[in-house]
């Protein structure tokens, strides 16, 4: 197959709190390098997505999101995101993406909302 | 002297001028014979007398060796004789027709020639005459085998060259059925009929008619053919294309030779048929009362530089036909002479469905009775709108707009991107704003995959077809896959996250959810082979919030 089309980055913010960086697709081809992603992160109690440097999402990319948000409540943890152009954040509102996964507008934000 | 004999034609003494028949190979036997012939001839004077020369019909008349020096009449003939040393002539008369003459110069012994050697010569013309007229007659009818062999050839051959350059196969118009009937004479006629792809999926179609038969017919409707489909690439209108083809093919044309031909340019979206007419049939159209003609005028092509042709428009409405064709049908005659004739075929075009062609030809051997030889090519092209294309623009109207775009993508994940970044291109120059546009590139993108995997089951022979069309109203964009999957199910209902997150429903299925909601009308539509969606953002500008 192709190169995966997104390349996802993992850093921890605050102990307890990890960011991915997302840089790219999000598409059905994201699929592998997100859940493998996801699979690495341990201890954290709170996922903060950075779609930064997002450059195109499209429904399966929803569908992705939607399988991590489920793996996300079994493991008890909360899911926040930002850096989402308006677009997106039209859509996430739209698909109500945004009940579960809390926007915020940049990164303190989020951490600051995660901690709180 | 000698005593030859031969057809008219071939007599070196003389010269009838019957036609330009010249010797052809011969076989065997009378090869031999030619080549003996061919040794006298060059040895004998030949002598021209023209056929109204009196002398021949005082020849016909008095059947009987004749002294040149006694005859009184003086001609050209007669001097021509003299001049070539003749002292007798012998005319070879048959059933009363002067055939040829025997021409005796001096006897060897220089003696005069006696009432025996007249009586012997008589003798010998009259057995002679009758022999010579059946060598002529078997020589005629030899030379009449071979034309007859080298016209079927010809006409083999223009069949080729005219059959070779009818289209191969029949346009694939998204939301038209097309069909064409081409069933050429015995001797063929110079009929032809082609369709041009145009740009933004516009359809160039020709029906023409070369005057003349046969091999010159056939290269005249080729190459007019290759002019116009050339000219129609380059020009826009009609009337202009007729223009430039008439002014190129004049230079060239064989005289007595002239193109009828109609080219029109359909749009497929909108049923809207612009044509130009060079003499041809009209075109004919059905409405909902019955079929008419609609009427361009325009000289045939070919006859004379700097013509200029007249357009007119017709708008060929849902699940009505258009038909253009050729004289061969409406003049066709029936037992009695009398003929087809032009209102018969708008009528049954009138009253029938889609399939005007069948009709027509079934209409045509009623009429013709058994046993009718076919006069000339019959050539019937029909385009059939369908029917259901009217619900697809029953929100915005039957118009779309101006086409902006027309392309193709193979059916391939991920092909979707480049339909979705091509279509914001084209639309760059209108006045949507960069919120509205990125709601359009989702649309665009989603209904893409859909056709994609769904309708065409990400075969990569399979295309996905994309149209663009802007009016003051609205721009729609329309997607048509293949069809092979079947159209993407309107789920139940809205997809629902929470039953997503209690594992009730799949993650996925956003697509239909997310097209509907990012423009301001969604249309979907189905033919037999065909799944379209139509994507509407209104121009008028404020989105849904």
């Amino acid at each position: 197959m192709s190169e995966s089309p997104v390349s996802l980055g993992i850093r921890e913010a605050q102990p307890g709190i990890t960011v991915i960086d997302i840089h790219g697709d999000m598409t059905p081809a994201a699929e592998d390098a997100l859940m493998d992603a996801y699979a690495q992160i341990n201890g954290a109690n709170t996922v903060v997505l950075n779609f930064g440097g997002l450059d195109y999402m499209n429904s399966g990319g929803i569908g992705l999101l939607v399988m991590l948000l489920v793996r996300a409540q079994r493991q008890k943890q909360r899911l926040l995101a930002y850096g989402l152009t308006d677009h997106y954040r039209q859509i996430f509102e739209l698909t109500r993406l945004d009940d579960a996964i809390t926007i915020h507008d940049d990164e303190s934000a989020a951490v600051k909302a995660a901690s709180g | 002297m000698t005593a030859t004999t031969g057809s008219s034609r071939r007599i070196p003494w003389l010269r009838l001028p019957r036609g330009d028949e010249r010797r052809t190979r011969r076989v065997d036997r009378q090869a031999e014979l030619d080549r003996e012939l061919a040794a006298v001839e060059s040895e004998t004077p030949s002598i021209d007398i023209a056929p109204h020369d009196p002398v021949l019909a005082y020849f016909q008349g008095s059947p009987e060796p004749v002294l040149v020096d006694q005859l009184r009449i003086e001609s050209p003939g007669v001097q021509a004789l003299r001049d070539a040393g003749v002292t007798l002539v012998v005319p070879l008369v048959t059933q009363g027709e002067l055939i040829g003459l025997l021409n005796l110069g001096e006897r060897l012994s220089e003696q005069e020639y006696s009432a025996d050697d007249r009586k012997l010569l008589e003798n010998l013309a009259g057995q002679a005459a009758p022999a010579l007229r059946v060598a002529q007659l078997v020589r005629e009818q030899e030379a009449e085998v071979r034309r007859r062999e080298r016209y079927e050839q010809e006409m083999r051959v223009a069949q080729l060259i005219q059959q070779n350059f009818l289209p191969k196969q029949l346009p694939a118009t998204s939301g038209w059925e097309v069909a064409a009937f081409y069933r050429p004479a015995r001797e063929v006629g110079g009929d032809f009929y082609d369709f041009i792809d145009l740009p933004d999926g516009r359809l160039g179609i020709v029906v023409g008619d070369v005057t003349d038969k046969g091999v010159p017919a056939a290269l005249v409707m080729a190459s007019t053919r290759s002019v116009l489909r050339s000219s129609a690439q380059r020009l826009v209108e009609p009337g202009q294309v007729l223009e430039r083809v008439n002014e190129m093919i004049s230079q060239d044309m064989p005289p007595n030779m002239f193109v009828t031909c109609l080219y029109g340019v359909l749009e497929p979206s909108t049923g809207h048929f612009r044509f130009a007419n060079a003499g041809h049939n009209l075109p004919c159209v059905q409405t909902e009362d019955g079929a008419v003609e609609v009427r361009a005028t325009g000289m045939p092509l070919g006859l004379l530089p700097g013509m200029i042709y007249e357009e007119n428009e017709v708008v060929v409405e849902p699940g009505r036909t258009l038909l253009l064709y050729s004289d061969a049908l409406p003049e066709a005659h029936g037992p009695e002479g009398d003929m087809f004739g032009f209102p018969k075929l708008v009528e049954v075009a009138g009253v029938s469905g889609d399939d005007v062609i069948d009709e027509l030809l079934t209409e045509l051997d009623r009429f013709t009775g058994p046993g009718w030889e076919q006069e000339d090519d019959i050539t019937l092209v029909s385009l059939t709108r369908a029917a259901m294309a009217q619900d697809a623009f029953a929100s915005t109207g039957d118009d779309p707009g101006r086409p902006l775009a027309a392309f193709t993508i193979p059916s391939a994940p991920g092909n979707e991107r480049e339909v979705m970044e091509r279509v914001a291109d084209v639309v760059s120059g209108l006045p949507i704003d960069a919120d509205r546009l990125d709601r359009l590139k989702t649309a665009v993108s989603e209904a893409t995959m859909n056709a994609i995997e769904h309708g065409n089951q990400n075969r990569s022979d399979l295309l996905v077809e994309v149209r663009v069309f802007a009016s003051e109203q609205a721009l729609l964009v329309r997607i048509t896959d293949q069809g092979a999957g079947g159209s993407v199910p309107d789920s139940i209902g809205d997809p629902d996250l929470e039953a997503k997150l209690r594992g009730e429903q799949s993650p996925r299925g956003w697509g239909l959810f997310l097209i509907k909601n990012m423009v301001d009308d969604m249309n979907v539509f189905d033919d037999e082979d065909h799944h379209t969606v139509d994507l509407i953002l209104r121009m008028d500008g404020d989105a849904h919030g």
